[in-house]
């Protein structure tokens, strides 16, 4: 579970910081502070472990993190755009993490897809939040049982 | 030199953020066409060759690894340089991807640097 936590944590550092420009402020309670408005976005995986992976984030901060990815201002992002880039997000998250957590594992990504933020997260799940400043991002992961 | 550039990946903001990291980093890009995956790759490839292709690899309908390969049994295409840009930093999809024909790889997330990097090693460009 701690190991679990840590790849999350460390990913999100990273990849937050690193293609999004939203470096992460502080670690927050996974459910404190998350406003009613929020965006989430989940993908199933597959490989040396499978799983689901999702991302629920607050809507000031994904169209922040919108524009800082595509260089636009904030606010111009079209709703599209931002619900692309929040499925990207969630995409190079879950790599990030399985990566961090086996780096000799195979592991067959699927879609992300748009969920409504009620169905996030699967029971069971590992989850860490952050504070962007504009608003926050929990971060949700779920390993199936080994057979 | 000013690079043309092929950018394959089904998120058209990936393609997006490619294209300004690649310009933030200093790498010289004449043309820029994209892709949304690998049959719009090779289908765009007929009319408009390119130097140097950036492929994803989670795609719909032709992946990155189909393209890969395709590319490397065509030789009219054998010789362009395939980079790899995606979020799967194991060991063994980099080394399946090199195996099949990809020249370079970089991981998701990157900075600038780091993809004028290996894009710069990957076409030989030698510096002073």
């Amino acid at each position: 579970m701690t190991e679990m936590s840590e790849a999350i944590s460390t990913a999100a550092a990273d990849v937050l910081e690193t293609m999004f420009f939203s470096p992460v402020m502080a670690e927050v309670a996974a459910e404190a502070g998350m406003p009613a408005a929020t965006l989430a976005a989940r993908l199933q995986f597959s490989g040396g472990r499978s799983g689901t992976f999702a991302v629920r984030i607050s809507t000031a901060a994904a169209e922040n993190m919108a524009a800082n990815f595509l260089g636009e201002e904030a606010g111009q992002p079209a709703s599209g755009q931002v619900q692309d880039v929040i499925c990207e997000l969630t995409n190079m998250l879950c790599g990030s993490v399985l990566s961090r957590l086996d780096r000799e594992a195979h592991f067959d990504l699927g879609h992300p897809e748009l969920v409504d933020p009620l169905e996030v997260p699967t029971p069971g799940s590992v989850s860490r939040a952050f504070d962007l400043g504009e608003g926050q991002v929990a971060i949700f992961l779920h390993l199936d049982a080994q057979p | 030199m000013a690079y043309s550039v092929l950018i394959v990946d089904d998120s058209q903001s990936m393609r997006k953020f490619v294209r300004r990291v690649m310009d933030l980093s200093g790498f010289e890009v004449g043309s820029c066409w994209d892709a949304a995956n690998g049959a719009e790759a090779l289908a765009l490839l007929r009319t408009h060759p390119v130097d140097i292709i950036l492929t994803d690899i989670n795609m719909p309908e032709m992946n990155g690894e189909e393209l890969v390969a395709e590319l490397e049994r065509q030789d009219a295409y054998r010789a362009i340089p395939v980079v790899v840009v995606s979020t799967d930093a194991t060991e063994n999809r980099i080394r399946r991807m090199i195996e099949i024909g990809a020249r370079g790889y970089v991981v998701k997330p990157f900075s600038p640097e780091a993809l004028r990097g290996e894009l710069e090693r990957v076409l030989g460009v030698a510096h002073d």
